[in-house]
């Protein structure tokens, strides 16, 4: 033992004890880590851990109504899928309607009922119980009802179909108050009423394009967000596809390429607002080529007599020979169908025009046939009467709140404040509407003025039902479950109207506990409707079998039925030219707002699948861009990224430029979802809202309002910003994806083909032998031939 | 000139004591620890004890651990299940008391796993329960167990062992477990 003086025996000792420490940390550190197994206190029903169970349900992202099948694992939504069963969506489902998790998981999401405490807009609350508020809101409710004032109600909703209308409707009648109304952006209030007006039903029919030969649509971007993308976008694929080997012809007619455009043979410019124009006088050609040989064959032709070739050609630019290439290769495809939506829909003609695009099929005699129009039946249920509000109707109960009308609005689930422009007025009218009460899920900018709010329950978590609209040419029904137990303190809108009644002492009126014994008792009377089925002999089978299929109806679709439109509506038939908010010399361009692939018309913009979805036609992801030609963008000395003030006669907003071919010169396209100032931390403070710049300008027969009816001019702010994009540039960069072929007219119908450069150009008002070919060839940055895509 | 390595041994003669003792210090941290704190066998947030309850009563595993038969996993009772018995039972255990605390609260038991296979492992207990196998195998005489060990190393090569010795269709296959 050697000796050791204590300074060594210290610095030994220190060692030792240094090494075990490390020696104890790297054995702790080779541990599997703690995993927890936390079992549910009380397990949900048909749960088990491990095992995937799928609910069907209804989607209600937006208001087609598709079927959907949810997968639940350990009692959590975990994933998204279309109900195959389901004949609307047959088991596809568009991005929006996938990211209805990202609604139920939101971390913005309103947990429980929460009181105003600071000044409206302010956004201070605080927590509330249900009890007190409703307790509190049924008293005042009552007292109202029994006063004789419950007119002073008014009940604005988001599109809302099925039994959980029809409770509402009997909800505010017991109140004795005619203020229920349904506000959606989107809806096509224009096309109910031009088939109103030429069908004489105020209905949406099936649009047949599964089985159609050709599509000839106006407008309408049915891939999009026209009535049901999913269903439109499946027929769509068989008709180019999967049929018995023809191709169906597909010509879009819109001043913006917008996602159907881009997939169509022919993409086709006409001058905004004129759409309807262009369909009268391929209605007249029709007609001039003995087309159509029906009894009323004279009316028609009074009806049509203005629309010769050349006339239309100056007023719509679309060439006259396209007009009649057009006239000719439609009336010649059997079946074809004609389809009228988006700008052509909601401008100041847009009733006319769309009567117009009616008109063309009857001209053609696709109406009650295979690959045509079909009409649907009626609704398996729900109310009859539409209590969906345009434009005016909304003016007016904002007008009725200024006058004091309106001493109580109970709003759920739309947002008018973002989704109405700035000039109607809407949010400044809120302020004379003594109580406001919401029962939104999530704290969005009308929300955001509220002094009671009563949070709903998403779609995951709520009973209801449905019967989609537009049908598809049979009854169908379904039946919306939950398929987690609630996250929050949050109840569905059902339940909290019926809580109300009952706390106003109307349980005789309103007997269900719940809105799943309202469905179920309502569901009886569908039960009894349809034909007796040995396999279902009683009721509760019945409704187990529907809502485990999570849809109901019949399966075949019976087209057929003589359709003749009425004398009167043959002579009123014409299409005026557009009207614009806006002179065009002081206000050059005319505004075309559309709604964005993912945010819808800014609902999506909470859902952060959606903010990072990239815009499928131009590639940018966030934020807000305006889309300019690119001879419009070189005019103006404007490239990619400088920040531009839109001023319209209604306001100014500011959003950097994005040069796109494939608009028309003189349009300035803009994406609508974002600039939202609430709705949670994924929306608010990203990019600027269209809505706001447009006027409040209606078509003048329905109110709706005409969105694509403002003009606009573009100032230069000196700003500039990089637009984040994806797919790096828009230029071919010499791999030829792009090319212009002279395809002259098209050889066979169906044969895809591709439209000649003088064509596409002359469609959008271009001198085409001034740029030429070979400089849209070229690749140079500012390609100012609107093009052609051919798919290599 | 002859150079010598000497001097410079004397010095490093301490640092290498230094070293020696502190690597034998590592050693015995870590054994130590290896020994006295292992991580087979976790100290549960309720001490339940399964010699109790499987060996003493000799209550069937998969009577409490049901899902074994028909999910890949095995899953452990919901408080819930066990109030279906312990509602009656025992109830003055200050343990069952606990668990009918967490119960009343509505408060899940956050039990620590001791069987923990990573997660590029694909290890169905339905079909391992549908061909006979018994639970001990891979999970130890848990019966005879107040605090839960693991027995087994879980390892591959055990899956691979037991899969060639039961001739198991594909069962050497890499998609078979890494799927």
């Amino acid at each position: 033992m050697p000796n050791i003086d204590r300074r060594s025996f210290l610095t030994l000792v220190g060692a030792g004890g240094v090494g075990a420490g490390a020696g104890f940390m790297l054995s702790e550190s080779r541990k599997h880590p703690v995993e927890h197994l936390v079992p549910y206190p009380v397990p949900p029903e048909e749960f088990s851990p491990g095992i995937a169970t799928w609910y069907n349900s209804v989607c209600s992202m937006c208001s087609a109504g598709c079927g959907i099948s949810v997968r639940t694992r350990e009692g959590r939504a975990k994933k998204i899928e279309g109900n195959p069963a389901h004949p609307v969506s047959q088991g596809r489902l568009c991005a929006l309607g996938q990211s209805g998790l990202q609604a139920l998981y939101n971390p913005d999401r309103i947990t429980g009922p929460l009181v105003r405490a600071g000044r409206r807009g302010e956004l201070e609350f605080d927590p509330a119980t249900w009890e007190e508020s409703l307790a509190e809101l049924a008293n005042q409710l009552e007292l109202m009802r029994t006063a004789g004032r419950g007119g002073g109600v008014a009940l604005l909703t988001g599109g809302v179909r099925g039994h959980l209308a029809s409770l509402l409707e009997l909800f505010m009648s017991w109140l004795g108050s005619d203020q229920l109304l349904h506000y959606d952006f989107n809806h096509p209030a224009t096309l109910y009423a031009a088939n109103e007006r030429f069908f004489g039903e105020s209905e949406l029919p099936y649009y047949d394009i599964e089985n159609s030969r050709y599509v000839l649509s106006f407008g309408a971007d049915f891939i999009g967000h026209w009535l049901s993308p999913v269903h439109h976008g499946l027929g769509f694929g068989r008709s180019r596809q999967a049929r018995d080997g023809i191709r169906a012809r597909f010509v879009q007619i819109e001043p913006r390429m917008s996602l159907t455009g881009a997939a169509a043979d022919e993409w086709i410019a006409a001058n905004p607002g004129t759409e309807g124009i262009l369909a009268l006088g391929i209605a007249r050609r029709i007609v001039d080529q003995g087309g159509y040989q029906g009894a009323d064959l004279d009316a028609w032709r009074a009806a049509l007599d203005g629309y010769a070739a050349e006339s239309v050609a100056e007023q719509t630019g679309v060439a006259a020979d396209t007009v009649a290439r057009l006239a000719d290769s439609f009336a010649e495809t059997q079946p074809g169908l004609a389809i009228g939506g988006g700008a052509t829909g909601n401008h100041s003609n847009g009733v006319d025009a769309l009567v117009a695009v009616n008109a063309l099929n009857h001209l053609v005699g696709n109406i009650g046939v295979e690959g045509g129009v079909i009409f649907n039946p009626p609704p398996a249920f729900g109310p009859t009467a539409s209590r969906q509000a345009g434009l005016s109707r909304m003016l007016e109960l904002a007008e009725d709140a200024r006058a004091g009308r309106i001493e109580m609005l109970i709003v759920s689930n739309t947002n008018p404040v973002f989704n109405l422009p700035e000039a109607a007025g809407f949010a400044e009218a809120l302020a004379d509407i003594p109580q406001i009460v919401s029962l939104s899920t999530f704290l969005d900018e009308t929300t955001a003025q509220a002094d009671l709010v009563l949070p709903s329950h998403t779609y995951l978590e709520s009973w209801g039902d449905d019967a989609p609209s537009p049908g598809v040419g049979f009854r169908v029904g379904a039946v919306s479950q939950p398929v987690v137990e609630p996250l929050y303190d949050t109840r569905a809108t059902g339940d909290i109207v019926l809580e109300l009644a009952h706390r106003m002492g109307l349980d005789l009126a309103f007997p269900w506990p719940n809105m799943e014994e309202y469905l179920k008792y309502s569901w009886r009377e569908v039960w009894s409707s349809g034909t007796p089925d040995p396999a279902i002999p009683d009721f509760d089978t019945f409704w187990t079998s529907v809502v485990r299929a999570g849809v109901w109806g019949d399966e075949t679709r019976a087209p057929g039925g003589e359709f003749a439109p009425d004398a009167g509506v043959v002579d009123g038939i014409g299409v005026g030219a557009p009207e614009f908010a806006g002179a065009e010399g002081e206000f050059p361009y005319a505004l075309h707002p559309y709604l964005s692939n993912g945010l819808h018309d800014g609902r999506g913009a909470n859902l952060p699948w959606m903010q990072e979805l990239p815009d499928a036609l131009t590639g940018v992801v966030y934020g807000s861009w305006i889309e300019l030609n690119p001879v419009t963008a070189e005019e103006l000395g404007l490239s990619e990224g400088d920040v531009v003030a839109i001023e319209s006669p209604a306001g100014s907003i500011e959003a950097p430029v994005l040069v796109y071919p494939a608009i028309m010169p003189g349009v300035v396209a803009m994406p609508i979802g974002q600039g939202h100032e609430q709705y949670g931390r994924y929306a608010h403070e990203h990019g600027v809202n269209p809505i706001d710049v447009l006027a409040a300008q209606t078509e003048p027969g329905t109110g709706a309002l005409a969105w694509a009816a403002t003009r606009v001019r573009l100032v230069p702010t000196g700003g500039r910003v990089d637009l984040v994009k994806v797919g790096g540039d828009s230029r071919e960069l010499g791999r030829e994806i792009v090319q212009i072929a002279d395809a002259g007219t098209p050889a066979a119908a169906g044969a895809p083909t591709v439209a000649s450069a003088t064509d596409a150009g002359a469609a959008v008002g271009i001198d085409v032998p001034a740029v030429g070919a070979e400089a849209a060839m070229a690749n140079t940055r500012l390609n100012s031939i609107p093009i052609t895509v051919v798919n290599t | 000139m002859g150079v010598s390595i000497v001097p410079t041994l004397k010095v490093l003669k301490p640092v290498g004591m230094i070293v020696g003792v502190g690597f034998v210090g590592l050693l015995v941290g870590y054994f130590a620890n290896a020994a006295f704190f292992p991580g087979t066998t976790p100290v549960q947030p309720i001490e339940f004890s399964h010699t109790i309850h499987a060996g003493d009563y000799e209550i069937p595993c998969l009577y409490c651990h049901t899902e074994a038969r028909r999910s890949p996993s095995a899953g452990v009772p919901s408080v819930n299940k066990c109030m279906g018995c312990h509602a009656i039972v025992a109830t003055d255990s200050p343990l069952v008391r606990e668990v009918a605390r967490h119960y009343e609260n509505a408060e899940p038991i956050p039990w620590i796993k001791v069987h923990d296979l990573p997660d590029f492992v694909h290890f169905p207990h339905n079909r391992h329960v549908a061909a006979g196998l018994e639970c001990q195998e891979c999970h130890g005489p848990v019966e005879t167990m107040d605090r839960v060990t693991r027995m087994a190393p879980n390892e591959m090569g055990q899956c691979l062992t037991c899969h060639r010795d039961m001739e198991v269709e594909h069962g050497i296959d890499c998609l078979t477990c890494h799927k």
